[in-house]
């Protein structure tokens, strides 16, 4: 092939031009096999130096491009624009940065000089083994995946909703609507929640743009934002998983609560009449609060904060659920007395605090306390306890309520794996930044929203649902293109010996086996050309364009020479 | 003191021939379908691996076959390189060709599924070119010496060889340590004694004696190997001897054909990858003033030893197949040695141990790390 290269040097001012011979740079560089132009210009990527590299290539006919100019970092993006401009490949062009790391750093003229010859002779060298790479565009996809049909996911999913976005809503149990449905009332304003839940239920049934897959697990997630190719499996079906690409995923997938038999002192599991803050509110919503004998307690203690020692974090809601435990009693057992034993009241916020006034009173009271411990007592259960002065007190009740600590659900790592996030140490899902980005992770493209992300209550979460769907409102136009990476990996048929290495080292999951013909095949949508296979196949099968064997061995070559 | 299962056979009518007959027995009862195992070649001057099927072939088959012409590993992975079948098929190799075989499993290039691997101790084999000088009188010679447990006749690094009981497949027959007219059989897995299980092989015998005598002899053999290694790595070591010692490469690749674990399709130094144009190789003779063709050779071995002295079994096939009788696979023993221990690896000892490079550690290799400290 005729190759016909332009050199043009960019004095960057003077930045590049009072620290290097550019001349004596000229004039080594124009014996170089194939050069056909070597020029200087004053800044290439004002619009003047745009426009007169436009017609340089035009009018020299040029096949390849080297400018020596700035970091790639800076500028290479400008001058492969105005490359396709001209009508020459972006790829057949190489920037020689003779800035950053060659004219910046010292005072040697000469040496610096040398060295700019050298990097220039390197990307000749590279650029004379080039080809043309095709950019490809795709469309992003504006549809979004939200796993946990909690309140959470449940809300996410009715904001984001719409003719143009379709919502894929996973549900691992049979049923949409999460812990909440276990609550009939919620705090503050004690107003029914089944109402609400279950309307909201109705609304996503019957929207047409959400597609609810109950019983169902998310198996596999590969891609990035825009384009995320996902697999859904329903439980005890034997059919393939379900296949379909969303753009954006939320995670929505809740808590579970901490174990209190894992504390033996509270008798939990053991003694009747000590039951969670769950099974309370499942008695509750059941219609009878009611003692294992079916008479109704005259007394109910409520334990909070059970196990935050041993997590290490307060979980924020226990407090404000045990303050409407007192009034869900205080309401259907009016004679009944409620002691709550905290060992710190968690109520902030401009509301919370009235809430708690309205329901301390004759009946409800609040007892400072530690180590407390629960035995029976002839029909009923004694609680021991140190009391705000450390000294030794005893409660005698009917009924034990543990407020136990919120937990991060069971599947949580399972999930974090499969999608690719991280987890703090509590095992939370962990968000990008805890003030400034709450809801994102460090993955573009995936939020984390409820108690998924940390314990809260319903509004909290509802505004999390909220923050998430604006994120992919304002970035996930339907209509938006994106561009997949260009210098994408290759695997080769006749090389690939299918030892699957790659498949370990892919840190995207671009790479499937095709386990007829048993080799690696790279999906290029999704490959983001980070070379890790490239390093690791045993059979050189893999290779990455634009960074070909001899495009690298040219240059390197020429740099040491 | 023994991690594995093991049972006394009796062997009256010798070690061969009752392995043979416990062979035909498992194709009999169905526990295989088919057996691949060395055999003489009908010519007499050979022996090959092949895949038996009639179980009456199985009389010619030879368990420990004097030479290697081809390196096991290689013979079952062209078996199941496309996967497994639905025959169960026993594989009877030597303890490095077993070894070989399980580093090609972790690479995916032979499925264990099926099949069913069985070692027995191995005395070293003769260097081909020694073995076809006279082939029936090396018969003899490799069954004196074997008996004798005397390697001076054997490969070079046979001789060197510190892993010759090393059980790495199902089965072992160990015949070191035995008595008079008996073998131990011994089980390393699932299958083997499933296996044992179907001949009524009861594995509860001691096999206390094949341990000692075993590991006697793996450190008789470790001090040597050492020994041979130090004085190998005077002659070798550096950048000038080490060309110097494979000045005389003719660059016919030979060695790394019949590497079993050598599994590139296609070699890096077979490709268009290291043919450059005239002109490349006119300023490559700038610096020294002259440059040799062919080109690369120093510079393929070094490649070589980069890319597979971590799987490496030295076996010895290299330099069985080196024509100009360079030291290939002492050389490669020696480096296989110090890559091997730089990642705590051993090539093929379990099937459970990944290979290095997918075996992400974050802690390692810190020696290496500040070397230009």
């Amino acid at each position: 092939m005729e190759r016909k290269i332009g050199v043009y040097v960019c004095e960057c001012g003077p930045n590049i031009a009072e620290k290097i011979d550019i001349d004596k740079v000229i004039e080594e560089i124009s014996s170089n096999n194939d050069v056909a132009v070597v020029e200087k210009y004053k800044l290439l990527c004002s619009s003047d130096g745009k426009k007169f590299l436009e017609e340089e290539i035009k009018k020299q006919g040029l096949t390849h491009l080297v400018i020596a100019a700035c970091s790639p970092k800076e500028h290479e993006k400008t001058f492969m624009e105005v490359s396709e401009n001209a009508g020459l490949n972006p790829y057949l062009f190489q920037l020689a940065n003779i800035r950053e790391q060659c004219a910046w750093i010292t005072e040697d003229k000469d040496e610096a000089t040398k060295k700019a010859i050298r990097l220039i002779r390197a990307a000749i060298g590279r650029v004379r083994y080039h080809s043309s790479l095709e950019k490809k565009e795709i469309e992003s996809n504006p549809d979004v995946l939200v796993i946990g049909g909690g309140i959470a996911g449940i809300e996410a999913s009715l904001q984001l909703a719409s003719p143009e976005r379709k919502v894929y809503l996973v549900e691992k149990t049979p049923e949409l609507g999460g812990l909440v449905t276990n609550f009939e009332k919620n705090f503050l304003s004690m107003k029914s929640l089944s109402e609400i839940i279950n309307s909201k239920i109705e609304e996503i049934n019957t929207n047409e743009n959400i597609k609810v897959f109950t019983s169902s697990e998310v198996e596999e997630t590969v891609g990035f934002f825009g384009n995320f190719e996902i697999k859904v499996k329903q439980a005890n079906s034997e059919e393939d998983p379900i296949q379909f690409n969303v753009g954006s995923i939320v995670v929505a997938i809740g808590s579970t609560l901490f174990d209190p038999k894992k504390i033996p002192e509270y008798g939990c599991g053991k003694l009747d009449n000590v039951i969670t803050s769950l099974e309370f509110e499942k008695m509750n919503k059941s219609g009878k609060i009611s003692l294992k004998n079916g008479k109704p307690p005259k007394s109910v203690a409520i334990i909070h904060c059970v196990g935050r020692d041993e997590k290490g974090y307060c979980s924020e809601i226990c407090c404000m659920y045990s303050i409407k435990f007192a009034r869900y009693l205080t309401d259907k057992i009016p004679s009944v007395k409620v002691s709550n034993l905290y060992s710190d009241l968690c109520i902030p916020g401009k509301t919370n605090q009235k809430f708690y006034e309205q329901t301390i009173g004759k009946n409800v009271n609040f007892i400072r306390s530690s180590d407390a411990e629960i035995i029976k007592s002839k029909d009923q259960l004694s609680i021991k306890y140190n009391d705000e002065n450390g000294s030794k007190s005893n409660l005698i009740v009917d009924m034990v309520v543990l407020a136990p600590a919120v937990e991060p659900a069971v599947d949580a790592s399972k999930i974090a794996e499969i999608i690719g996030i991280s987890q703090g140490d509590e095992g939370f899902f962990e968000e990008e930044h805890e003030k400034i980005n709450p809801i994102s992770t460090s993955t573009e493209g995936i939020y984390i929203i409820g108690c998924a992300q940390s314990p809260k209550n319903i509004s909290e979460t509802l505004i999390q649902s909220e923050a998430a769907a604006g994120k992919i409102l304002s970035s996930l136009i339907p209509g938006r293109k994106i561009e997949p990476e260009v210098k994408t990996s290759q695997i080769s048929e006749a090389l690939c010996i299918g030892c699957k290495t790659c498949l370990y080292v892919c840190s995207y999951g671009a790479i499937t086996f095709d386990e007829s013909k048993k080799i690696s095949v790279v999906n290029e949508v999704i490959c983001r050309g980070c070379g890790n296979c490239v390093a690791a196949c045993p059979s050189g099968a893999a290779s990455i364009k634009h960074f070909k064997f001899k495009q690298l061995y040219q240059e390197i070559r020429e740099a040491v020479k | 003191m023994s991690k594995f299962k093991g049972a006394v056979i009796t062997a009256k009518s010798g070690t061969e021939k009752t392995i043979i007959d416990m062979l035909e027995k498992t194709i009999d009862k169905g526990v295989f379908d088919a057996i691949i195992i060395p055999m003489r070649v009908p010519a007499g001057d050979s022996f090959a691996y092949v895949l038996i099927k009639d179980k009456s072939l199985l009389n010619d088959a030879s368990v420990l076959p004097p030479t290697m012409f081809v390196q096991g590993a290689k013979a079952v992975s062209s078996v199941t390189r496309l996967g497994k079948g639905k025959t169960k098929i026993a594989a009877v190799m030597r303890p490095c060709e077993v070894r070989a075989t399980i580093e090609l499993a972790k690479l995916g290039q032979v499925d264990l599924e099926n099949m069913t691997i069985i070692s027995m101790d191995c005395p070293g084999v003769l260097p081909s070119s020694d073995f076809l000088k006279d082939p029936e009188k090396n018969i003899k010679l490799f069954n004196e010496a074997a008996k004798k447990l005397d390697d001076t006749i054997m490969r070079p690094v046979c001789q060197i060889c510190n892993k010759s009981s090393m059980v790495s497949g199902d089965i072992h027959i160990g015949t070191l340590g035995a008595k008079k007219d008996a073998f131990f059989f011994i089980s390393n897995s699932e299958k083997g004694e499933k296996v044992a299980n179907k001949l009524g092989i009861n594995l509860k015998d001691n096999i206390d004696s094949w341990q000692t005598k075993v590991k006697t002899i793996s450190e008789e053999k470790h001090e040597k190997r050492k020994k041979a290694h130090k004085e190998l790595k005077t002659k070798v070591g550096g950048i000038d001897n080490l060309v110097e010692t494979f000045s005389h490469c003719i660059n016919c690749h030979n060695c790394m054909r019949v590497c079993p674990v050598c599994i590139c399709r296609l070699c890096y130094f077979d490709s268009d990858k290291v043919k450059h144009p005239a002109d490349d190789y006119l300023e490559r003779t700038e610096s020294k003033g002259s440059m040799r063709f062919l080109p690369d050779t120093t510079l393929f071995q070094m490649g070589r030893m980069m890319h597979m002295s971590i799987s490496c079994v030295s076996c010895g096939a290299c330099e069985d197949a080196c024509s100009m009788s360079i030291p290939v696979a002492q050389i490669f023993s020696m480096i296989a040695d110090e890559t091997q221990a730089l990642f705590d690896y051993v090539s093929g000892r379990r099937l459970d141990e990944s290979i290095p490079i997918v075996a992400y550690k974050e802690e390692e290799l810190h020696e290496v790390e500040d070397a230009n400290d």
